[in-house]
């Protein structure tokens, strides 16, 4: 088994160094975000404020990253979450991860601050440290056409040199958006890496992979979802269900359903504007979409941006947004907490709480804004610091839609209980995808399990937590894991009697999820394409005799170390929780409706995850997962 | 092991422009080096040289080959996942997914584009998880 390659960089003093992986680290944490969650535990002095140069940056891919089985083109970012003071793990698909591994390097463990604007150049294993001075205030699209175009690119924009809270990463087009990644790069003048070598991954079984990575590719085509859906309407699909469930967050989570929905829908997106769909490099599902901007072919936006930039500000310009995510991604600004933020500022105006001058009435007014906030002009220097913070300067705490500080994405809780949940219980905060996405089988999906009652939701939530760990701790697309749902409920529809009663018996059945957590791995000692291949994939490439049970218990381990790094960074149980306007009150159209039962599922999700009444891995939960502290275990 | 340039290179340049992983370097009318860190054993720069001055892997002289019996990438339409690995790979920018063929059609493949800028260097063929790309001289079966 060969074992991952890291490399320690401090800039501070300029030196580079390989850091050893161990074979126990390696089969325990396997990649990822669950290995650099591991590391940064390690590595990372307790207690440093944002900023502070001691802290740890960790660029990493999953086992599986270069090697071209599905979707798994993708790198890892760790570090201490700007906006939460957690834990911070963000995700992109951009090229950098497959140049760094083809450079023959698995991770990359960055600490100090360069004296001076700089950045890191890879080569064929090489690692180097470079002057950026001329590459100052540049935006990302400038900085990147600057670099041979063959080479991987992870770049910061002027937010993340004028260290926006919430300013992201980006590679090529695709964005490690959330928590702060390009600010953290930032606060090390770091302003970009470059990679490029010619390895290949070694593979353990090449034929074995081979033969099933066909086999996964032709599932993933044949999906309704991977397959079908995604490609065809992008994850802006999403909007249309999201609406017609109430799920769709509208005006600052005020209501869940907007009057022009169909105009910022993935449906008008693909027949208006839409020239092609794209993808991530090794990705079959190629959900990413191609529009034109002013003549020219640009990457069009996600759902998240769709809806919080669209009907959560009651918007329904799709140019407009389509705009906004172009200079949101070329200044490098996260589009979810941008939005969010300019949401609470708006209704923080409205209400006379604060006054920013704030006006996003025109196309040119918005992205004025956006202008203003990335470079930290004027008064806008207070929204590039995120809504928590706005909401303890100026009040308005209880319609601050954050979780930990971390604002929420595009998933009205109170029409998805479980994802509330999932919101409030998140490691890096306010994420539908670290949160365990239940939306999904609430609000968005085709299988439907009760999107405003509780029963099950702790249970599920747990359930899609650690898989989703597992799969991208892997290194791969958490879009892979959405062919779990059967093809059959799509064939049969979200109305058939056969698909009522799957959403009634999965919203019964938490009781008999319960005891998973403690009879893993043994109870899942097999792997199949229907639940989690990437298991079966893992093994082919490692050699490590994986299945589908001791993956899922990897990302256990994966969810409960991050747990521990925010504990020991003093965030607490009380941390777990939504703003008032979700817990408290119902939506504004839906007056029948209620509010999300967190209190009422929040002590069930400890139990059933092993943890303490506030919310503590319990010692015996630690001992199971073997979760020891010390480096190299 | 990786190949190698011998003195007997009068440094043309042919096989720097051709290297599909800018491994060689060499100022023009001068000795030209291979970087055995990433060069991928190809034989590329072989094929062009008129000096037969490269080596290969095992120390054997490389035969210089005519343009048009290199071979070139064969894709199976129907087992392209149309992932993009082989795009992203390509240090010659020939090949590309297709544009759909009407509005909304998302069956679509990786496709030799730039058949003029190819070298036959067989990268796309290794990288390819599906094993989906052979490497065919023309009119060959």
């Amino acid at each position: 088994m060969n074992l991952p390659i890291y490399k320690f960089i401090d800039l501070t003093s300029g030196e580079i160094r390989d850091y050893p992986i161990s074979r126990t680290l390696f089969e325990r944490y396997l990649g990822g975000k669950i290995l650099a969650g591991k590391l940064l535990m390690d590595l990372q002095p307790e207690g440093l404020p944002r900023f502070h140069p001691d802290n740890a940056l960790i660029i990493n891919t999953g086992p599986a990253g270069g090697t071209g089985a599905p979707s798994s083109g993708r790198f890892n970012m760790t570090f201490k979450n700007v906006l939460t003071g957690g834990i911070a793990s963000s995700n992109c698909g951009g090229t950098f991860g497959v140049s760094l591994k083809a450079a023959g390097i698995d991770g990359l463990i960055i600490t100090g601050k360069a004296k001076k604007l700089s950045y890191i150049e890879i080569l064929d294993g090489g690692v180097s440290i470079k002057d950026a001075s001329a590459y100052a205030g540049m935006d990302t699209e400038e900085i990147q056409s600057r670099f041979d175009k063959h080479w991987g690119k992870l770049v910061i924009g002027p937010a993340g040199e004028s260290l926006v809270w919430y300013a992201c990463a980006i590679s090529g087009e695709r964005v490690a958006g959330r928590c702060g990644a390009g600010a953290v790069m930032g606060s090390k003048n770091l302003k970009a890496l470059t990679a490029y070598g010619t390895k290949r991954p070694e593979i353990y079984d090449p034929d074995g992979f081979t033969a099933y990575v066909r086999k996964w590719t032709a599932f993933l085509k044949n999906h309704p979802m991977t397959g079908s859906a995604l490609p065809t309407y992008g994850t802006a699909g999403l909007v249309s269900s999201a609406n017609a469930s109430g799920a769709l967050p509208t005006r600052n989570f005020k209501e869940g359903r907007f009057e022009k929905s169909r105009d910022i829908s993935g449906e008008s997106l693909a027949d208006k504007r839409l020239t092609r769909n794209g993808g991530c490099v090794s990705c079959p599902i190629r959900c990413e979409r191609r529009v034109k901007l002013n003549g020219r072919e640009i990457k069009g936006p996600e759902y998240e941006t769709v809806g919080l930039f669209g009907s959560n500000l009651g918007s329904g310009d799709m140019d407009r947004i389509i705009e906004i995510n172009y200079y949101a991604d070329i200044w490098g600004m996260d589009t979810i907490t941008l939005a969010g933020t300019i949401a609470f500022a708006l209704e923080l105006q409205e209400k006379g709480m604060a006054d920013f001058g704030l006006d996003i009435g025109g196309k040119e007014a918005i992205i004025e804004v956006l202008r203003k906030v990335g470079r930290r002009e004027g008064i806008f220097t207070e929204l590039a610091n995120g809504t928590k913070w706005l909401s303890e300067k100026y009040g308005g705490k209880d319609f601050a839609i954050h979780s930990k500080g971390l604002e929420l994405a595009s998933y009205e809780p109170r029409q998805s209980v479980g994802m509330g949940l999932g919101y409030a219980t998140s490691n890096r905060g306010g994420c539908h995808l670290n949160g365990g996405y239940l939306a999904l089988i609430e609000s968005v999906g085709v299988v439907s399990v009760d999107r405003r009652h509780p029963s099950s939701k702790a249970e599920l939530t747990i359930m899609f937590q650690n898989m989703m760990e597992s799969v991208s701790g892997a290194g791969f697309c958490l879009f892979t894991a959405q062919a779990v749902i059967p093809a059959i409920f799509f064939k049969l529809g979200p109305n058939h009697a056969v698909t009522r009663a799957v959403n009634k018996i999965l919203g019964s059945a938490g009781f008999a999820l319960r005891p998973i957590w403690w009879l893993l791995p043994g109870l899942l000692p097999f792997n199949t394409m229907f639940l989690l291949p990437h298991a079966e994939v893992v093994k082919l490439i490692t050699g490590m005799p994986m299945t589908s049970g001791k993956l899922i218990q990897i990302g256990e381990r994966g969810y409960n170390t991050e747990r521990l790094f925010n504990l020991r960074e003093g965030l607490t149980g009380a941390d777990d929780s939504l703003p008032a306007r979700l817990t408290n009150t119902s939506q504004e159209n839906d007056p029948e409706g209620k509010p999300v039962p967190l209190s009422r599922m929040l002590p069930l999700y400890y139990k059933v995850r092993g943890w303490d009444s506030e919310g503590r891995p319990t010692p015996k939960k630690l001992k199971q997962l073997r979760i020891e502290s010390g480096a190299g275990v | 092991m990786a190949f190698l340039i011998t003195e007997s290179c009068t440094g043309c340049t042919l096989c720097a422009r051709n290297c599909p992983v800018k491994a060689i370097s060499g100022e023009l009318k001068k000795l030209h080096a291979i970087n055995p860190a990433r060069c991928v054993n190809c034989g590329v720069c072989g094929r062009v040289c008129p000096s037969s001055a490269v080596l290969d892997n095992i120390g054997k002289t490389v035969v210089k080959v005519s343009k048009t019996e290199w071979e070139k990438p064969v894709i199976d339409k129907s087992l392209c996942g149309a992932c993009s690995i082989c795009v992203n790979a390509c240090g010659k920018d020939s090949l590309s997914i297709s544009m759909p063929a009407f509005r909304g059609d998302i069956n679509v493949f990786a496709l030799l584009s730039n058949e003029k800028s190819c070298v036959g260097c067989g990268i796309c063929a290794k990288v390819c998880p599906l094993k989906a790309i052979v490497m065919r001289k023309e009119g060959a079966s």
